[in-house]
């Protein structure tokens, strides 16, 4: 739950409010639980209604909609746009800082609702169906905003990649690091 | 004539353009279902389709690539982990505003 949470929230301090309200909601809630759903999934409604509820007493302005259009290509560079990964497997790329870091803030620039779908299909790996008993959504709109979150997130990784190199925790470009280890065999 | 010229103005688009026109809308339709595509929920007709405009189309190709990188990052992303004394402090926390109540 608190991996779901500081997925959600971002930091950790809120995180952890976020999960003791989730487990006192549920704890005052248990009675209502019948055991349609897996637990998980009802944690997960409970902790998704939670943080918006937290975030509406945060900021008080509305979540902006991210449109398909907005992601259409409207070039050949735009098309191209590239993750700067340059061959390595995700594991091996999110070694490094500036990448996780650009993940991150990429994932929490997202409007709310649209980071919940991807955190819980993407990072919890929870199916679609069950994203949408959790969020109250048919599938089909889990979809949709699960697509444009992804769009989002590739987008604004590709621009903070474009033409700088990434480095390791060195700040040895990766490239030339990749040489040097290929090189040294 | 001029009806010639202008039709065959039209056609030319046709042949170079067709091509152009043509690639383009369907990249735009499959660049709206790229995600169904990468979590391989569609049918079989419509992913042969899909993989036949990639091999011809390498914008397409590089788009589909960086967002197959980008949901493959999400689910690697590192998870992120609570300290023993954190998880203790907030059982507790927990445990005694349940029993206050």
């Amino acid at each position: 739950m608190y991996r779901f949470a500081h997925r959600l929230c971002g930091e950790a301090e809120a995180a952890k409010d976020l999960v003791q309200e989730t487990f006192l909601n549920a704890y005052r809630g248990l009675d209502r639980f019948r055991g349609d759903a897996q637990i998980s999934t009802w944690l997960y409604t409970i902790a998704s209604r939670a943080c918006l509820r937290m975030r509406r007493k945060r900021k008080g302005a509305p979540e902006r909609e991210l449109s398909l259009e907005e992601f259409i290509p409207t070039s050949d560079g735009e098309f191209r746009l590239q993750i700067p990964i340059d061959g390595l497997s995700p594991e091996a790329a999110l070694h490094n800082k500036q990448l996780r870091e650009a993940l991150d803030t990429a994932i929490d620039q997202l409007p709310k609702k649209y980071k919940m779908v991807l955190v819980l299909r993407d990072m919890e790996g929870v199916s679609a169906k069950e994203v949408g008993t959790i969020m109250g959504l048919n599938e089909r709109a889990v979809k949709s905003r699960l697509h444009r979150a992804r769009l989002f997130v590739r987008r604004q990784l590709s621009a903070r990649g474009l033409g700088e190199p990434l480095t390791d925790h060195n700040h040895t470009p990766v490239r030339e690091r990749r040489t040097v280890s290929h090189g040294s065999r | 004539m001029a009806a010639g010229n202008t039709s065959k103005r039209k056609r030319p688009s046709v042949s170079t353009g067709r091509k152009q026109a043509h690639g383009k809308a369907r990249c735009l339709r499959i660049l709206r279902q790229l995600s169904a595509y990468i979590d391989d929920e569609l049918s079989g007709n419509i992913c042969q389709e899909i993989r036949r405009h990639l091999g011809t189309c390498p914008n397409c190709e590089t788009f589909v690539t960086s967002l197959r990188q980008t949901v493959s990052l999400c689910r690697h992303s590192p998870s992120p982990t609570l300290s023993a004394a954190s998880r203790t402090l907030m059982r507790k926390t927990i445990l005694e505003t349940t029993q206050a109540r």
